[in-house]
């Protein structure tokens, strides 16, 4: 069971990888404006409609409330006819009251006959007209013959036609009564019933639109953060369509792009500037296997006849390995300055430090420098950019060297993080410190301490934009007067892949 | 003209500056010793002392200013030749502001060095 939860969630996110490789621009376009004017349009359409629909109830309750009154009168009309046809005969009296009133409804029927037909329909009108018709050709009937052969012959059938004509009126009034009030019942719960779904509505509408915003906007918080983190990796939204979010992502990936390419620009005019810096270490070194060379190849020369072979020999061996000596010099600082893409791969961090060293040692001995170094043994690989790390290693040293005092003392050591899957460097040095109030600017570039033409300041900063994009982090342990100590951390990985998903 | 030879010594923690430059100045007429690093060489020095000082001036622990002002400190008639690798100014300024007889910038051939000691025996014979 939880087996099968913990696959459907790995395909999940295989869908939103999916998503993320999709390129932004290709993406449908389904916009915020759009959405909003989306949702707006509904409603007012929904409130259109019911609009109508309470427009439409209420003039057709109005129709059956007038209906409800010509039938009314029409009721009153046939019961005069009828109250009157009774008393002729039963006394006797005038029999032309009672057709007065019957014209008398006739003439309502006729004259409100749509709004009849409307509501009953042709059929029901056709019936209350025949019913009318057929009780005063009786009526009319009763009064040619004679009254009390009328009682005889004519009574039922005139009670019949009354009775029905009476009972039918009766029967669409009652019913219309019920339409009546069952509208009213409609129209009063209608608009509690509409401003219900519309509230429901728009809790749903709004509150899915503020969500993707709110999403949004976070999503680009976090973005900035981890530019800000010097993360110059294009950023891809997991999301299937484009929206204003899409061109502000777009908007985003240029700017990380310029951001990327200044760092470069920076990286590069900080290795220059190491460079420079080394180079009159180097140059000096060069002077040694150089001046070697030129003593035994000079002497060589000047006692060519005197010479043993064996002396001969010695000599030429120390002129072969002496111009090896000045070969590996140079090749060292080549491969540090060596403008080349950057290259991440499988790195044994141990060979990086101590070619570092090796690169600075020149000002270690000017400055008279300890140094002492502590590897912890079989360490595990970590992937990166040869030259960007020994650009960092370089600038923590040189830093340190710059901080200890003449004869001072550097310790760098290189060693596995027991509680995590990283490897630390730490450099230290016994200088003055860097006082409490400038350690949260050394990581800012351009911030320097050191003599103009001594320093850029650019160290720390590029140093920390290197180890960032490699996954790792760089930061100051502790600084007091009696030395500083950096330590960079870099994840340990066993293939590239690993630093780019981190 | 059997003027006592006069004793130099070298001192460069390259070994291969000793090692050819022994031979080479012995066979001008001297008497070599040469040394790897600043402390032996002074110790040598005060068993029995030298005329002429050559010193690389960038060496661990002990470097050649510093054999320079211990030496002259001991005994300021010794000539002192100060072996620069990276010649700068102010490196030569220093090292002749402290009493140093001459420098000489790696890389030399053995008869610019013979020159300068050269005349530095001069001086010291006068
Ligand atoms: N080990 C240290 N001890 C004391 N201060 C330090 C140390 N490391 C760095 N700092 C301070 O941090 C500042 C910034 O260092 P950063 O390496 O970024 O630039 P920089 O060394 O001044 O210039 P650049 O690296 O270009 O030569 C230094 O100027 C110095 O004041
Ligand atoms: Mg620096």
């Amino acid at each position: 069971m939880s087996h099968n939860h913990q696959r459907e969630s790995g395909e999940e996110r295989d869908a939103v990888d999916d998503l993320e490789n999709i390129p932004l621009r290709s993406r449908p376009s389904i916009s915020i404006r759009a959405r909003i004017v989306t949702s707006f349009s509904l409603f007012i359409l929904f409130c259109f409609a019911i609009t109508c629909w309470s427009y439409w109830i209420l003039s057709e309750m109005e129709k059956k409330i007038e209906f409800l009154e010509i039938v009314g009168k029409y009721m009153v009309e046939i019961q005069q006819a009828r109250r009157f046809e009774k008393n002729y005969l039963l006394y006797g009296t005038n029999l032309d009251d009672a057709l007065m009133h019957l014209g008398t409804a006739d003439t309502i029927l006729k004259r409100h006959s749509r709004t009849i037909r409307h509501i009953l329909g042709a059929q029901h009108l056709k019936t209350i007209m025949e019913n009318l018709s057929e009780y005063r050709k009786q009526l009319e009937m009763v009064g040619r013959t004679e009254r009390e052969a009328a009682i005889q012959s004519l009574e039922p059938k005139l009670r019949e036609y009354g009775g029905q004509m009476v009972s039918f009126a009766d029967e669409i009034v009652k019913k219309e009564q019920k339409d009546v009030a069952r509208m009213l019942l409609l129209a009063k719960r209608g608009p509690i019933f509409f401003v219900f779904v519309l509230i429901v509505m728009m809790f749903f509408v709004g509150n899915a639109l503020i969500r993707q915003l709110m999403m949004a906007l976070k999503r680009f918080m976090d973005y900035t953060k981890r530019i800000g983190e010097g993360d110059f990796s294009p950023i891809m939204p997991a999301r299937k369509y484009r929206d204003e979010f899409t061109s502000l992502a777009e908007a985003f990936n240029r700017m990380i792009r310029e951001l990327n390419h200044r760092q470069e620009v920076l990286i590069e005019s900080h290795k220059l500037r190491a460079i420079g810096t080394l180079v009159a270490g180097v140059a000096h070194e060069l002077n040694n296997p150089l001046n070697n060379s030129l003593l035994t190849a000079s002497l060589l020369k000047e006692d060519f006849h005197t010479l043993t072979d064996e002396e001969k020999m010695e000599m030429i061996d120390d002129l072969i390995s002496e111009t090896e000596r000045s070969q590996s010099i140079v090749k060292r600082l080549l491969d540090f300055a060596r403008e080349s893409k950057t290259s991440i791969k499988s790195l044994d961090l141990v060979e990086i430090v101590n070619e570092s060293i090796r690169l600075v040692g020149n000002q270690i001995k000017l400055a008279k420098i300890r140094l002492d170094v502590d590897f912890e043994e079989n360490l595990p690989r970590i992937h990166g950019d040869e030259q960007m790390l020994k650009q960092v290693f370089v600038n923590l040293l040189l830093n340190a060297i710059d901080a200890a005092d003449k004869r001072g003392r550097v310790q760098i050591s290189v060693r596995k993080d027991p509680e995590s899957n990283y490897l630390l460097v730490t450099v230290k040095d016994n200088g003055p410190g860097i006082p409490e109030h400038l350690q949260s600017r050394i990581f800012e570039p351009f911030f320097t301490t050191k003599a103009q033409g001594k320093g850029t300041g650019l160290g720390l900063s590029v140093s920390q934009g290197i180890v960032r994009k490699l996954g790792g982090y760089i930061r100051l342990d502790e600084s007091t007067q009696d030395g500083t100590s950096f330590t960079v951390s870099l994840p340990i990985t066993y293939s590239p892949s690993e630093i780019m998903s981190r | 003209m059997s003027e006592k030879k006069l004793r130099i010594m070298v001192i460069d923690d390259e070994n291969i500056v000793g090692k050819r430059l022994k031979p080479a100045l012995e066979k001008s007429g001297y008497l070599v010793e040469t040394f790897e690093d600043g402390e032996t060489a002074l110790a040598r020095y005060d068993e029995e002392p030298f005329d002429i000082v050559v010193t690389d001036i960038r060496m661990e622990k002990v470097d050649g200013i510093e054999v320079l002002e211990k030496i002259l400190a001991k005994s300021d008639r010794t000539k002192v030749i100060i072996i620069t690798g990276y010649a700068t100014v102010e490196v030569a300024r220093e090292a002749l502001s402290k009493g140093a007889f001459d420098f000489i910038a790696k890389p030399f051939k053995p008869d610019d060095l013979r020159t300068i000691i050269k005349r530095a025996a001069n001086e010291l014979r006068q």
